[in-house]
């Protein structure tokens, strides 16, 4: 009989296996379990999931009773941090850790969907595209010019970027094998990362082996649906507009009613399979062996993602446990073909008067305007055909990746306090692609029938190492966890493009090798916790990059942070309500060097391209110039926290608060020099100061804890508030390059106001309340109105993010669904504000459509209205990501001691709710709605299957 | 292994200074980087740009030129008002954000940093160092004048355009803040420079094509003395006589037909005697939205769909470019209807333009084209072939007779005469023969527009004559109004870009901005 050691109630559904072999039971509903041929000095394992795991070694009596303690002490969960692991409870900074329990649950096919509105302070934006890459933002950002990404850590090695031609730097990992995340966010706990650390760190752990074998298969299979669309004019609709606005092209009508965005669109399946098994090799080597197919298809005309993924890991233990290895090597394949998102804007603007096709034109049969000149030449006119541009254009990927790191720790016998580990790691992406164009479509509007056929390969690969020795001792109530290490990275880049072979006039290849990076770093950390109660971490971390010369190349970086065990004091610690309190502050430095250009300092010159020569006596000649050179020092990030770690009703509710301010200062940007001083009028310089202030706030409870109900909830909610507080030289950078018109932009980098902020004309309306065309309010007062009237409005961030999630069992029901809601978040809408004007009805010598938004203003021209912050709209938005219900077999083969079978339903993007006026108010584009790449409503089945 | 942090560049179109000037050939790539910065954006192709803050395709140099110049006067309109700086600049309400303005300001100075770095990479001690052979010093020593030349160039434009430079030589340091020079100084600067490096040039039309001879410098100092007044307040006609009579004798000849200097084999056809400095356009090899590329996509008109002849797309870009009705009322007459400078179409268009995005109002005007003289077309069907003229002889017979008119000694009313009539024969214009009387001042100034109409120097010429600002003649669209208003006298200059203000804390805006 197995019992809940607290209750005595009997624990149904518990895994039960003799130690070494497949055998095993499952205890039921009453806590009973049988297993034959078991024999004296035999070892029971017994495991269940929110209890720990334990072992009984058979004596002579064959009918035992075991107790099993609850493990939802989630303060000895095991949290991954930099370079070395801790507890919950030993915990000194603001670090949250995700296990697949809480992961987010859908159609997930790029792991960091998983923590989607899980984690307060983390905000994840993909599109519509399938297997797309994610805007991924801890904490909004401390930098301007430098990357915001994080940094992405796993298995001890970080990831290099993404090659071009790959969906993105997390597409070719396989989610199913990831076994938790930790997301690092304060300085003290990032401080170890030091140069990669300013923008927080995600630490991935994927699944390893286990001694006793099981087998898992996962299916799942989706049904996508994009269903919201822009309203443009109907065939019908326009035949009367047209005319109106330009009676001489009345003519071109055609007689067709052709919606063109439900011609771009398709109804997507997708599969994912999933085979993960697991168990010992050779008798000592726990491996883990998964392999994932996934087939995702896209919802814009020919787009489409697969990917193959091979995962092996094996994790022995020798010599005792004093020598452990860890190796992990995984392959992924991805077969991709794109789709251009441009077409969406050409959807938008096809004449709806005409058909898809046409089976006298010269385009393959598709519909195209098009004119001959005087030679009977064809030349197509006006905006293309997007179904023809879709299905005649054949973008295509093949990337394969393969990462992996072997890490070996050995606790030295003579001093098993004292553990070396040696972590190496690599990581390498190729990428070959191809891009063809169909003979009978035209490269452009201009260009006879010449289309395009170009092949371009990418490469980027990253090695890794790292060795530190950790110290584990306790001295009386003192208890000493010191690490001091080196690490070193460095990062590789390069890739060839043929240019168009079919272009007459030859194709321009190019070819690229980046400049490496290398990365080298030494660090130390001590842990020390006195008494149980009072935790003390220090961090240091001394950086060299080769992005900066010689005289600038190291930093120093560290961290130290203070928690207190309050929950642990006497006057708490009979407490009924609090059972966990802890505080905790910190203070920490980091650096920043992710920069595009990592060769600034040297004395460079670089020659032109075939296409871009200089011509001397009649001969092309390679002409040379310097490139633009700069003295850069790292960027550093100082960030101070205030936290605290609540527990209430015996951890029934937990949960944290932070407040934080990160100031970074000496940013790196990219700003005016003075002209004549360099080789370029805008270079990046380490001037610059940015403040962020944030709130974070966390609820997770039991609200129901029975024996066959329980319901969890949690909630979070982040406050981010980020603010330029200086510039170089006080100067505007111009952000935000929009489309309509050449090299307009609609953002600015300004003092004193958040990154991106807007920047557009103060519209005018009527008494009637419509807007003025061309009228903006005279800001400055000059009786001129021009650029100076110009005004900065909102940004594009949200002030405040939700999430919550709700899962609830009921027997052997789940139920499982999460909302996330963001407020304060600004749009451009560029697609109104380049389309919806009556002039666009006449597309060069054709005809044109535009959206119906035109009604609400009877815009005539573009350039007049182009930068109104009529366009500005505010995209606060509600949505609810997923709802999946499930239903657990338990053990349907009684044939296996153990196996259970779930079967899943769920709808992916339920609902949205939001005032925005386009297609999705959540873009990750950085406020600028154009030609976005919709999220479809995706309904899933799926099965688990478990041996 | 921290050495490991000393990394090197990888990429075969980079090479490290070192490396770069080991093989001897390099001086003369390096020179080629500095003229490309007048005909190129950037080394990657027209999307690229060695300066930021604005579209690649409109930072290039002479594109940014043709709109400081003529787009802000009577001759041209741009229709997408849209692209950044056009509206204010055709309208005369530019302002310090403008980006064509920013455009012109941070390219002219990119010049005059390269031909900096030339001249700091080639010195004596430089090139004892790396042990240069005797042959390539000799040719060296020619480069450096050319470098020096583009650099006085550099700095005649800030003259005229801003009348204000950040001043910076060869001694000063990668990322010194420059002095700012003011219009006398730079004045004295181009004057004593372009002076100094006389007898180092080549001899007019002895360089080899794309380089600069002692032609340009001439011209530019003929220029900079026909506008004297204008930039110093003193007069120097005489001495622009001087250097237009050295033009005229250095053995330039007129093309045989006018169109050949606007045609996509201008480098080869008769314009080659003609052109004294070309920015170089290649369909092939120097991609970039330049002048050229701009004005003949651009002149195709909207109606008439007309490209196919000029050799790029017959639909252009839609008629981005249209004539305002004061130029065109210069070819009103008889004698004008067959004048082969009077490429106007009018078609069934009207004169007028009462909104400039309509863009079947206004004239269109064919005068660039990338068909070749022979009849056949440039390689590519947008970027042309046609090199930009940015000096040539005709406008040197203009020069000089305005100068003779203007009191300059040392000139006469015969060579005057003939130079004028020269032009209107090879033009086709029966009246072609014009007498002193008949050449005046107001004469002039129409007949340079009739022949260097597009050309990039029109804002010049009329501010010489007084006619830009203030109201003594207005043009359509001048100062914001559709039928022209008086500009305020401030407009002459262009003011200094506020990112480049902001850089240089010894610049000072111009009075007025």
């Amino acid at each position: 009989v197995v019992k809940e050691k607290a209750t005595g109630e009997p624990l149904p559904g518990v895994s039960v296996v003799v130690k070494g072999t497949t055998r095993g039971s499952q205890t039921d509903f009453n806590g009973n379990f049988t297993i034959e041929k078991v024999k004296t000095g035999d070892v029971l394992v017994f495991r269940y999931l929110g209890f720990a795991d334990k072992e009984v070694s058979i004596g002579t009596n064959f009918n035992i009773t075991v107790e099993l303690d609850e493990s939802a002490e989630q303060l000895d969960e095991i949290v991954v941090v930099g370079y070395g692991t801790t507890t919950v409870k030993d915990a000194t900074g603001s670090v949250e850790s995700i296990t697949a329990k809480d992961f987010t649950k859908g159609n997930i096919v790029t792991p960091e969907n998983l923590l989607s509105g899980r984690v307060a302070g983390v905000n994840i934006t993909t599109d519509g595209a399938p297997g797309a890459g994610s805007q991924i933002r801890i904490r909004g950002g401390s930098s301007l010019d430098a990357s915001n990404d994080p940094l992405i850590v796993i298995d001890g090695l970080p990831m290099a970027g993404s090659a071009g031609g790959s969906r993105g730097v997390l597409a070719s990992i396989n989610p199913n094998d990831i076994e938790s995340f930790s997301v690092l966010k304060d300085a003290s706990a990032t401080a170890i990362y030091g140069s990669r650390g300013a923008n927080g760190v995600i630490i991935i752990t994927t699944k390893k082996g286990r001694s006793e074998y099981s087998l898992d298969y996962d299916f799942q299979m989706g049904f996508g649906e994009v269903r919201n669309r822009i309203n443009v004019f109907d065939g019908d609709a326009f035949r009367t507009l047209a005319p109106q606005k330009f009676p001489s092209l009345a003519g071109l009508l055609g007689t067709a009613n052709t919606n063109w965005q439900d011609e771009i669109y398709q109804k997507s399946v997708s599969t994912q399979h999933n085979l993960t098994a697991r168990g010992q090799i050779f008798g000592v080597i726990p491996t883990r062996l998964s392999i994932g197919i996934s087939s995702i298809e896209g919802n814009l005309l020919t787009s489409n993602f697969d990917r193959a993924t091979f995962s092996v890991s094996m994790n022995p233990s020798f010599l005792d446990n004093h020598l452990k290895i860890n190796l992990n090597y995984n392959r992924a394949f991805e077969d991709n073909r794109f789709a251009d998102k441009g077409q969406i804007g050409a959807a938008l603007r096809y004449d709806p008067t005409q058909p898809v096709r046409d089976s006298s034109s010269p385009f393959g049969g598709f519909y195209q305007h098009y004119t001959r000149d005087a030679n009977g030449i064809i030349i197509s006119q006006g905006t293309r055909n997007p179904v023809a541009a879709l299905l005649q254009n054949s973008d295509l990927s093949n990337v394969f990746r393969q990462y992996g790191n072997l890490k070996i720790d050995y606790n030295f016998h003579f001093l098993p306090e004292l553990t070396a580990t040696v972590n190496a790691g690599f990581d390498k992406t190729s990428a070959d692609g191809t891009r063809v164009n169909s003979l009978n479509s035209p490269a452009s509007y201009t260009d006879l029938f010449i289309g395009n056929d170009s092949a371009y390969t990418n490469e980027v690969s990253n090695e890794s190492l790292d060795t530190y020795l950790n110290y584990v001792n306790t001295f009386g109530k003192l208890k000493t966890d010191v690490m001091a290490g080196y690490s070193y990275q460095t990062f590789n880049g390069s890739g060839t493009d043929t240019g168009n072979k079919r272009n007459v006039n030859g194709a321009v290849p190019t070819t690229r090798d980046d400049t490496p990076v290398v990365l080298i770093g030494f660090l130390a950390r001590a842990n020390l916790t006195f008494n149980e109660k009072y935790l003390l971490t220090l961090n240091y971390r001394r950086d060299g990059s080769s992005k900066f010369g010689p005289e600038n190349r190291w930093g120093n970086f560290g961290g130290a942070a203070l928690a207190w065990r309050m929950s642990d004091e006497d006057f708490l610690k009979d407490s009924k309500v609090i059972s966990e309190l802890k505080l905790r502050a910190s203070y920490g430095v980091n650096g920043q060097q992710d920069i595009d250009g990592s060769d600034l300092y040297l004395d460079r010159y670089r020659f032109g391209n075939t296409d871009s020569q200089y011509i001397i006596g009649g001969n092309p000649i390679l002409s040379t110039i310097p490139g633009g050179r700069s003295f850069l020092r790292w960027e550093k990030t100082a960030t101070v926290e205030l936290g605290v770690d609540y527990g209430l009703f015996d951890n029934r509710i937990t949960g944290s608060v932070n407040a934080f301010q990160k100031n970074s200062t000496d940013l790196l940007s990219k700003a005016p020099v003075a002209d004549g001083s360099n080789f370029t009028n805008r270079i990046f310089q380490n001037i610059g100061e940015m403040k962020v202030n944030g709130l974070e706030f966390t609820v997770n409870a039991d609200v129901i804890k029975q024996e066959d109900f329980n319901w969890n909830a949690s909630f979070n909610a982040t406050y981010i508030d980020r603010k330029i507080e200086k510039l170089a030289l006080g100067q505007d950078i111009t952000k935000g390059g929009i489309s309509g018109g050449t090299g307009n932009f609609i953002q600015l980098h300004s003092e004193g106001f958040a990154p991106n902020s807007f920047y557009v004309y103060k519209q005018l309306y009527n008494t009637a309340g419509k807007p003025i065309e061309g009228a903006f309010a005279d800001l400055n007062g000059d009786g001129i109105i021009n650029t100076q009237d110009k005004y900065l409005k909102e940004d594009p961030f949200a002030d405040v993010t939700f999430g919550f999630q709700s899962s609830i069992d009921y027997k052997n029901f789940d139920l499982a669904f999460n909302l996330r809601a963001s407020i304060g978040n600004y749009l451009y809408n560029n697609v109104n504000s380049s389309s919806a004007q009556y002039d666009l009805i006449q597309d060069n010598a054709v005809l044109g459509n535009i959206p119906t938004t035109v009604l609400n203003t009877d815009f005539q021209r573009t350039s007049d209205v182009i930068l109104s912050d009529i366009y500005l709209e505010n995209a606060s938005f509600l949505r609810m990501d997923n709802i999946t219900l499930g239903y657990t077999f338990d053990r349907p083969i009684k044939k296996f001691a153990s196996n259970s079978i779930r079967i899943w339903a769920g709808m992916q993007n339920v609902f949205t709710i939001t005032n925005y006026s386009g297609l999705d108010p959540e873009l990750a584009n950085d406020g600028i709605d154009n030609n976005i790449y919709p999220r479809p409503r995706t309904i899933l089945v799926g099965a688990n299957i478990k041996f | 292994c921290t050495k490991d942090l000393d990394v090197t560049t990888k990429d075969d179109q980079d090479l490290i200074g070192e490396d770069f000037f080991k093989d001897e050939t390099s001086y003369k790539r390096l020179l080629a980087g500095v003229y490309a910065n007048l005909s190129l954006t950037g080394v990657d192709g027209p999307e690229s740009s060695n300066i930021e803050g604005l579209d690649a395709g409109t930072s290039q140099f002479g594109r940014v030129l043709l709109y400081l110049q003529t787009l802000s006067a009577d001759q041209m309109i741009w229709s997408y008002e849209n692209d950044p700086g056009t509206r204010e600049i055709q309208r005369n309400i530019w302002n310090a954000d403008d980006p064509v303005v920013l455009g012109m300001f941070g390219r002219t100075h990119v010049t005059i940093a390269f031909a900096n770095n030339f001249l700091r990479e080639t010195t004596d001690a430089k090139l004892d160092e790396r042990d240069v052979s005797t042959a390539t010093r000799a040719e060296i020593k020619t480069f450096r004048a050319e470098a020096r030349l583009l650099r006085a160039m550099s700095y005649y434009y800030m003259m005229d355009l801003f009348g204000k430079a950040n001043f910076a030589t060869e001694e000063d340091p990668i990322n010194a803040i420059p002095q700012a020079y003011d219009r006398a100084q730079l004045f004295d600067f181009v004057e004593t420079e372009l002076k100094a490096i006389d007898a180092d040039l080549a001899d007019p039309l002895a360089n080899e094509h794309g380089r600069a001879s002692k032609g340009v410098a001439w011209m530019i100092l003929a220029k900079i003395y026909l506008n004297a007044e204008v930039y110093i307040g003193q007069p120097k006609y005489t001495e622009c006589l001087d250097y237009s009579k050295k033009l005229i004798a250095g053995g330039y000849s007129l093309a045989t037909d006018y169109k050949h200097n606007f045609m996509a084999d201008n480098d080869v056809n008769t314009a080659k005697n003609e052109i004294i400095f070309p920015l170089i356009s290649d369909g092939t090899f120097t991609k970039n939205y330049g002048p050229t590329t701009v004005m003949i996509n651009g002149s195709v008109g909207s109606i008439e769909a007309n490209g196919t002849a000029l050799g790029v797309g017959a639909g252009g870009w839609g008629g981005a470019l249209r004539l305002r009705k004061q130029f065109v009322a210069l070819f009103d007459g008889g004698i004008y209807n067959n004048d082969r400078r009077n490429g106007i179409i009018s078609g069934t268009r009207s004169r007028e333009i009462t909104d400039i995005s309509d863009k079947d109002q206004g004239y269109i005007l064919e005068k660039y084209s990338n068909a070749t003289s022979t009849g056949s077309f440039g390689a590519d069907q947008t970027f042309v072939d046609t090199d930009f003229p940015l000096f040539r002889l005709a406008d040197v017979y203009l020069m000089y007779a305005e100068a003779h008119l203007r009191g300059g000694a040392g000139g006469s009313n015969t060579d005057m005469e003939s130079y004028i009539n020269s032009l209107r024969s090879r033009a086709n214009n029966p009246q072609n023969n014009l007498t002193a009387t008949d050449i005046t001042l107001d004469f002039i100034i129409d007949e340079r527009a009739r022949e260097l109409h597009w050309e990039a120097h029109r804002r010049q010429d009329l501010i010489r004559f007084g006619r830009f600002t203030g109201g003594n003649y207005n043009w359509v669209w001048k100062g914001n109004g559709s039928n022209g208003i008086s500009l305020p006298a401030h407009l002459k200059l262009y003011p200094i870009p506020s990112a480049s203000l902001a850089s240089n804390p010894n610049l000072t805006q111009n009075i007025g901005y």
